[in-house]
């Protein structure tokens, strides 16, 4: 369990009612339904827990397993940890 | 060959909470929906007359992972989209191409809700950033756009911004494509949230708004009264599925009324003084598209806002085009019980006048208890529902700020020719 995932979890629970047992690190964004409008609302989501600011151009992720990846890299650069 | 367009559905958000028809019945009884309203905004709280569709649930309509990706200006109209979809008989969960149906509908301020919540966060509460729906919830094609992608429309999908007049305009520019053949089914409408704390503001600003207090809100909008103290905001929706007529009769669509004339046109004179002069030639173009005479007009849904200079300017327009009979023209302006809905008045008002007509009930012009002798002229319909007159041809008029003017046509008595 992360951070990031459970960003996610409360995210969609909220949004969609998406029960959070379904999101998993497998999850594809394609099988939740996630298009790119949502995958734009789930950046900021990340933006405003995290207080992190994501690049314009990020790259697009096909689960959710990759869309934590690219935060948790975003975080670390930006920490310098 | 010239086409005949038929209203086969009719949806609309009723303020009341119930139906379209339970709405209906209640303005019969000249019930208001007007209620005060007040906010704990700051630095200076709202605190006015207002329409508001409190019971509205958007989740339970659309479902939440929708309902999320709209202002609530579109939830309204997506609401009574959805309605007078289905009632017309489509399936509101097919989304097959529909090439012959299009969408045309009405706002005049569109997500301007989203929009403000983005300011406040920017200039009020610091924050660097604000969602990224805000582009797709603020756009004023944004309810046209929900309503064909849910509905599968693949003809035009165009949307009308003409302040007041905006629906009315819309439905009728959908009636033309219809005529000309460019569509079969149009859904044309339209909705508007105006409650908003910048906007309210504005139109305060204005100075056209009436006072009210608990006690007496229901009551704050009086058109055509000799105290009558301004317009009502409100926030509504309502839309109409027109269609060609030979279409709706091959499918075995039941025609609820005939939509016979259009006529817009531009007082090209003032930004908010209105003139006869461009109301008398919409209500004179929408006759004549119609085929129509005055005297065969039994009833005029007026614009009525309540405003000082609108209403006998709206009067003035009447006693000109209808002449000697003009005494005879029941008249009612129904805004004094479901407020001025902005960009939706004109199809909310359209519900009412095919309501009126198929049940042969015109609905009064509320709280009015002595004309302003500058509106008199016409055959008012003050205290109570007209029934049993026999009414069958209607006009629904809507002016606007800016000078447009837009007159629907309305009839119940060719339905089954």
């Amino acid at each position: 369990m992360n951070d990031e995932l459970e960003i996610v979890r409360g995210f969609l629970r909220e949004r969609l009612n998406i029960d959070p047992a379904r999101i998993t690190v497998e999850a594809t964004m394609e099988e939740l339904d996630i298009d790119s409008l949502m995958l734009l609302e789930l950046f900021f989501e990340f933006e405003e827990r995290l207080d992190v600011t994501l690049s314009q151009n990020l790259p697009t992720p096909k689960t959710i397993g990759q869309l934590i990846d690219i935060v948790k890299g975003l975080r670390r650069a930006h920490t310098g940890g | 060959m010239v086409r005949r367009v038929a209203i086969t559905g009719l949806g609309l958000v009723s303020p009341f909470g119930g139906s379209t028809e339970d709405f209906f019945a209640r303005l019969l009884a000249g019930e208001s929906c007007v209620r005060h309203y007040t906010t704990d905004d700051k630095p200076r709280a709202l605190c006015m007359p207002a329409v508001r569709c409190d019971r509205f649930e958007p989740d339970a309509v659309m479902g939440k992972a929708l309902s999320g990706t709209m202002d609530r200006y579109a939830q309204l109209g997506f609401a009574a989209a959805k309605e007078a979809w289905s009632h017309a008989g489509f399936a509101v969960d097919d989304k097959s191409e529909k090439n012959d149906c299009g969408v045309a509908w009405g706002t005049a301020l569109g997500g301007t809700l989203a929009y403000e919540r983005g300011y406040r966060d920017l200039w009020q509460n610091g924050r660097e950033r604000i969602s990224p729906l805000s582009v797709v919830l603020g756009m004023n094609n944004a309810a046209s756009a929900h309503i064909a992608i849910q509905f599968g429309m693949g003809n035009s999908c165009l949307s009308y911004t003409v302040a007041c007049a905006s629906a009315a305009a819309a439905i009728g520019e959908a009636y033309r494509r219809i005529r000309t053949g460019e569509a079969a089914v149009m859904l044309a409408g339209g909705s508007d949230a105006p409650l908003c704390y910048g906007v309210v503001r504005a139109w305060e600003a204005l100075r056209v708004m009436a006072p009210g207090d608990t006690a007496n809100s229901s009551r704050a909008c009086r058109p055509f009264g000799a105290d009558r103290g301004g317009l009502v905001l409100g926030e509504g929706a309502a839309a109409l599925v027109l269609e060609d007529w030979q279409h709706a009769v091959n499918r075995g669509a039941p025609i609820l009324a005939e939509l016979a004339g259009y006529g817009a046109t531009c007082d090209h004179s003032h930004l908010v003084r209105p003139d006869a002069h461009g109301q008398i030639r919409a209500i004179e173009l929408a006759l004549a598209d119609a085929g129509l005479r005055p005297d065969e007009i039994d009833y005029i849904n007026a614009h009525g806002t309540a405003t000082r200079e609108g209403d006998p300017t709206e009067v003035e327009a009447l006693r000109h085009v209808f002449a000697e009979h003009a005494p005879e023209l029941a008249v009612s302006a129904t805004k004094s019980m479901h407020g001025h809905m902005m960009g939706a008045s004109g199809a909310v008002e359209a519900v009412i006048t095919v309501l009126a007509l198929r049940q042969d009930a015109l609905p009064p012009t509320a709280h009015v208890d002595t004309l302003d002798p500058a509106c008199t002229g016409v055959r008012h319909l003050l205290g109570g529902a007209l029934r049993g007159s026999g009414a069958r041809v209607a006009l629904s008029n809507s002016f606007a700020f800016g000078g447009s003017n837009a007159v629907l046509a309305i009839r119940t008595d060719r339905n089954e020719t």
